[in-house]
């Protein structure tokens, strides 16, 4: 089992020009990746074009992993699903707006196969989740799972752009401070 | 009061951050200071942490097995800033032959840099002649027993060839194969036996010849009976612009 502090040694041995942990890195860590672009963004031919792209900015970066305080696990999903959201923004806008094929992908309940590296304090934003309304707790997976910028939002909620900023906003403090409480 | 207004403020910009909603002016702003406030850091770092959980329902899915080569191919390959060489590698690995090919390359940058009056219509000295970039590949053996230069002639739509070193063995044939993107290596034909010679190129290939490879293999007397190389690489160059 690759534990945190495996992955991290990794990525501290990456920022050193070592190959051969990157390569122990990608067999760790690539099929959760893989996962998160996939679901971001739901066509297979594009999710391994995202995912070595993530994997180049990962060995490019590994030594600035250090300076920014994430957990290692945090900081290999926030590149890749960055890049993903990236991507499908950029697609999107070549496609022309009103596309929401995305909307069409479920979201899948969760499994056995939470990474094992997820620590209780993460998982406690699953129970933060479920105290906003369902609306709102939807906006924040769209924007997070499928990378739905405020008007994408506005439009699918039928509300105006400012509207669904204010509540959106309300929304994650009232998330934040729940996750503030210990769980 | 006010404090509680920053604190909100910096929490829900953290927040859209994260989410990727602010506009390009604002997140540029956001992490201008991110990267000197540690305390905005900390608030980064405890939500994002928690945040990624989000995902904690994504099934794993194994990626394709060549998928590590060819990150490795963009990382560490010779430096190619062309994506389709890069997925032509892909191909080259699959035939045994990128290791063959990167050390060609090295050589090549070295040879064709003595041998760039080599390039066809390329400009004598004599006044300002302009010519449109020429496409070339030096198709090398790693131990240089093969090489063959290749030029593309565009008004004539054919490659024009110089073997400066190796033959076709007795009774068998030298073939010339384009590899472009990750597709498979597509015959351009039989090298003639003469030193010089020129192959004519389907106009449909030639978009594909900018950032594909050239490589050559050992076939049947005629060519490769199958449609696709069926004898040893021997050797490989890509088609670059100069």
């Amino acid at each position: 089992m690759t534990t945190t502090a495996d992955i991290e040694d990794m990525i501290a041995r990456m920022a050193m020009g070592d190959r051969a942990a990157f390569e122990g890195l990608y067999n760790a860590t690539s099929a959760k990746l893989f996962g998160v672009c996939l679901r971001v963004l739901g066509n297979r031919a594009e999710a391994e074009d995202a995912l070595q792209e993530a994997f180049v900015k990962i060995w490019r970066n590994a030594d600035r992993y250090r300076v920014n305080g994430l957990s290692p696990m945090t900081w290999l999903i926030t590149v890749t699903r960055n890049h993903s959201v990236d991507r499908v923004r950029a697609r999107k806008s070549k496609q022309g707006a009103g596309l929401d094929e995305a909307a069409e992908i479920a979201d899948s309940k969760p499994g056995p196969e939470a990474l094992a590296m997820a620590s209780s304090d993460r998982v406690r934003i699953v129970d933060c989740m479920g105290q906003l309304d369902p609306d709102k707790a939807g906006a924040v997976r769209r924007a997070y799972l499928e990378g739905e910028t405020y008007q994408e939002l506005a439009d699918h909620y039928d509300v105006p752009l400012n509207t669904v900023r204010t509540w959106l906003r309300r929304s994650l403090l009232k998330l934040r401070e729940c996750l503030s409480h210990d769980g | 009061m006010t404090d509680d207004i920053d604190k909100d403020e910096e929490r829900a910009l953290t927040a859209e951050y994260i989410l990727g909603l602010l506009t390009d002016d604002e997140r540029t702003a956001y992490e201008e200071v991110l990267a000197i406030d540690p305390d905005l850091r900390s608030e980064y770092a405890f939500f994002a942490d928690r945040m990624v959980a989000l995902t904690d329902d994504i099934a794993p899915v194994t990626p394709p097995a060549g998928l590590f080569g060819a990150i490795k191919a963009d990382l560490f390959g010779t430096p190619k800033s062309d994506r389709a060489t890069s997925k032509a590698r892909s191909w080259l690995e699959r035939l045994g032959l990128f290791p063959a090919m990167a050390g060609g390359v090295v050589a090549a940058v070295a040879v064709l840099w003595a041998v760039n009056l080599y390039v066809p219509g390329a400009p004598t000295g004599d006044g300002p002649a302009i010519s449109a970039p020429t496409l070339q590949a030096q198709i090398a053996a790693e131990d240089d027993s093969l090489i063959v230069m290749a030029s593309y002639d565009a008004t004539a739509q054919t490659l024009v060839l110089d073997r400066t070193a190796g033959t076709a063995r007795d009774g068998r044939s030298l073939e010339l194969w384009l590899i472009a993107d990750d597709n498979p290596p597509v015959s351009l034909g039989v090298l003639p036996d003469t030193q010089a010679g020129t192959i004519a190129v389907d106009p449909a290939l030639v978009p594909a010849l900018p950032g594909g490879v050239l490589a050559i293999t050992d076939e049947p007397q005629g060519g490769s009976p199958t449609g696709g190389p069926t004898g040893d690489v021997l050797a490989a160059g890509p088609l670059t612009q100069t």
